[in-house]
């Protein structure tokens, strides 16, 4: 029998505010001493009350529409109690009855296609803090520098049905939230997490099978193993009778590459979730609403159909600049220095993308002075700057965004050399230095005019127009 | 109410009740679900949902970060810190 995986995700994702959600404590914890920020709000402690983050509410509101969702205009918190060190008051606030955003719709395209995944809702929630487990043998450590940092959860419908949409989705949703400037979405920085519900069920069945929960997933690798090995042990315990699924949660070992079962998954009603008698209603009024809309980036794909028509840039180009807003946001302002989008869309994909794939930097994190860039392809296109020389300035450039730079390549003698009596000295002594090359060329070999080339451009320092050289260093030859 | 739902709340609130009290408070909840159930039968199809009690709304703050309190004054209470964490009693999933 054939069989077909359903899979519904729930995705935290932490959003990009300063403060946390109740209280003014930083939400940035990175790098920071255990509980430096913390307050009595934070820590639950008995009296203290929660004052809503007006910037968690806009980005709740941002990612919704993002996600084509209806946004609920009176959206309610609630508490969701549960009993664990990591979280101090015992309950997390939390949206249950009436969240910011539901019914919303994204699109994802795989190599089966395009497809449409259902977005349940969305609820802006606080995270809880960290527990540390191996400092003492008798004692868990409690750094709560992270409780109240700011969620939101997106909950799929259960639409998804491989790995590879799972994979789509997540960056799709990555994509999204990112051109909006909500959160950073990197799992690898634990700024996005993810919960798996699957089951199986025969294909073109419209019952589901017993679901199994994997929590707290935090790479997309992982994420895809733990989809293969659980589908294969659901389908294996309904053919062979390997085993008896039970509806639970489980936890997925990356390095054994297996699950297990954890605890039996609580049912909502565990949770006693009830109104949040603290927090009073949010109600979204039509000039908050519309601020956002109209704050509301250009969606990805709009973007790069403007970059093939309006720039006539090539397809794969507009691609690669729009996966990520950082590397939009530079070649737009580069492009408005430079005013060809062609060499713009040229330097960020070739140079650009590669030192950040050297130095292992995400796209989102381009840290460059994109006016600066701009600069540096006029130089090169005038020919005022070698582009071999250029790239070294644009290398150094990542590390200083101070740099001009003009005055940094009259300082480096970067500035290509109108001096042609010294190119043809230079081509003349290589001429000199080499007549095998020499002899190769007239005998029709053009790979060797590319050597004599190449140690002219290196005597020069790179300081020359190319097409310069090329010119005086084929007459040369032509002479002889 | 059935036993093991009962039973699962007992366990829920880490309650440990005697045999009279298990029995009154079953009444009890027997005698609420039957209002409940009056309750279901009303058709509130046609009024507007209510998502809060109170006709007022939260204010909001906006997100400036400030930290006006010191780690060392709110761990006064606690019953023992080390290097900065609070500690509890070892949790082992
Ligand atoms: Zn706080």
């Amino acid at each position: 029998m054939k069989y077909e995986t359903v899979i519904g995700l729930e995705v935290h994702v932490e959003l990009a505010t300063e403060s946390k959600i109740f209280c003014s404590c930083s939400a940035h914890s990175y790098g920071s001493e255990p509980n430096e920020h913390v307050c009595p709000a934070c820590c639950g402690m008995p009296g203290m009350l929660p004052v809503v983050n007006k910037r968690v509410v806009d980005f709740g509101m941002k990612a919704g529409m993002m996600l084509n969702c209806h946004i609920n205009r009176v959206t309610t918190f609630d508490k969701k109690s549960y009993y664990y060190p990591d979280l101090p008051a015992a309950y997390q606030t939390t949206q249950w009855f009436a969240p910011v955003a539901v019914n919303g719709l994204v699109e994802i395209e795989t190599s089966k296609g395009k497809k449409n995944v259902r977005i349940k809702q969305i609820h802006m929630e606080e995270d809880a803090g960290k527990l540390v487990h191996d400092i003492r043998e008798d004692t868990t450590h409690v750094d709560f520098n992270r409780t109240s940092v700011p969620l939101i959860e997106i909950v799929s419908q259960p639409d998804l049905s491989s790995a590879e949409e799972v994979e789509v989705y997540l960056d799709r949703l990555k994509n999204l939230l990112r051109f909006a400037k909500v959160a950073e979405c990197e799992m690898a920085h634990g700024t996005m997490r993810c919960d798996v519900n699957l089951s199986v069920r025969p294909e073109g069945s419209d019952k589901y099978g017993v679901r199994t929960e994997m929590k707290n997933m935090n790479s997309i690798e992982a994420i895809k193993r733990a989809i293969e090995y659980e589908t294969a042990r659901h389908i294996d315990a309904i053919e062979n009778g390997t085993e008896v699924l039970v509806q639970e949660t489980r936890r997925w070992d990356d390095i054994k590459g297996k699950s297990y079962a954890m605890r039996t998954k609580e049912t909502a009603g565990d949770y006693r979730y009830f109104p949040d008698p603290n927090v009073m209603p949010v109600v979204i009024d039509d000039e908050w609403f519309d601020s956002i809309q109209d704050s509301l980036p250009e969606f990805p794909e709009v973007k790069r159909d403007r970059y093939i028509n309006e720039y006539g840039l090539s397809e794969y180009d507009a691609d690669q600049i729009t996966k990520s807003i950082a590397l939009c946001e530079c070649f737009e302002e580069a492009y408005s220095v430079c005013k060809s989008a062609k060499d713009a869309a040229n330097w960020i994909i070739s140079e650009i993308m590669s030192i950040l794939n050297k130095r292992m930097i995400t796209y989102d994190m381009l840290k460059i002075n994109a006016h600066a860039l701009g600069e540096l392809i006029l130089l090169v296109s005038d020919g005022k700057v070698g582009r071999a020389n250029a790239k070294k300035v644009l290398s150094d450039m990542f590390d200083d965004l101070t740099i001009d730079p003009l005055k940094y390549c009259e300082a480096n003698g970067y500035i290509v050399s109108n001096d042609t009596g010294l190119v043809e000295k230079v081509v003349a002594e290589a001429i000199a230095n080499d007549p095998k090359a020499v002899a190769d060329y007239k005998g029709g070999k053009e790979k060797a005019l590319m050597s004599i080339y190449g140690k002219c451009m290196k005597e020069l320092k790179g300081n020359c127009d190319p097409q310069m050289l090329r010119t005086i260093l084929i007459d040369a030859i032509n002479k002889i | 109410m059935d036993k093991d739902t009962f039973r699962r709340l007992e366990l829920l609130n880490q309650l440990k009740l005697t045999e009279t009290e298990k029995a009154d408070a079953f009444a009890f909840f027997g005698s609420r679900e039957k209002e409940r159930l009056a309750l279901d039968k009303i058709d509130t199809s046609s009024v507007e949902r209510m998502v809060h009690v109170m006709p007022i709304m939260t204010v909001v703050r906006e997100d400036v970060a400030v930290q006006k309190f010191s780690r060392e004054a709110l761990q006064q209470g606690a019953p023992e810190t080390d290097e900065g964490y609070w500690c509890v009693p070892r949790v082992v999933e």
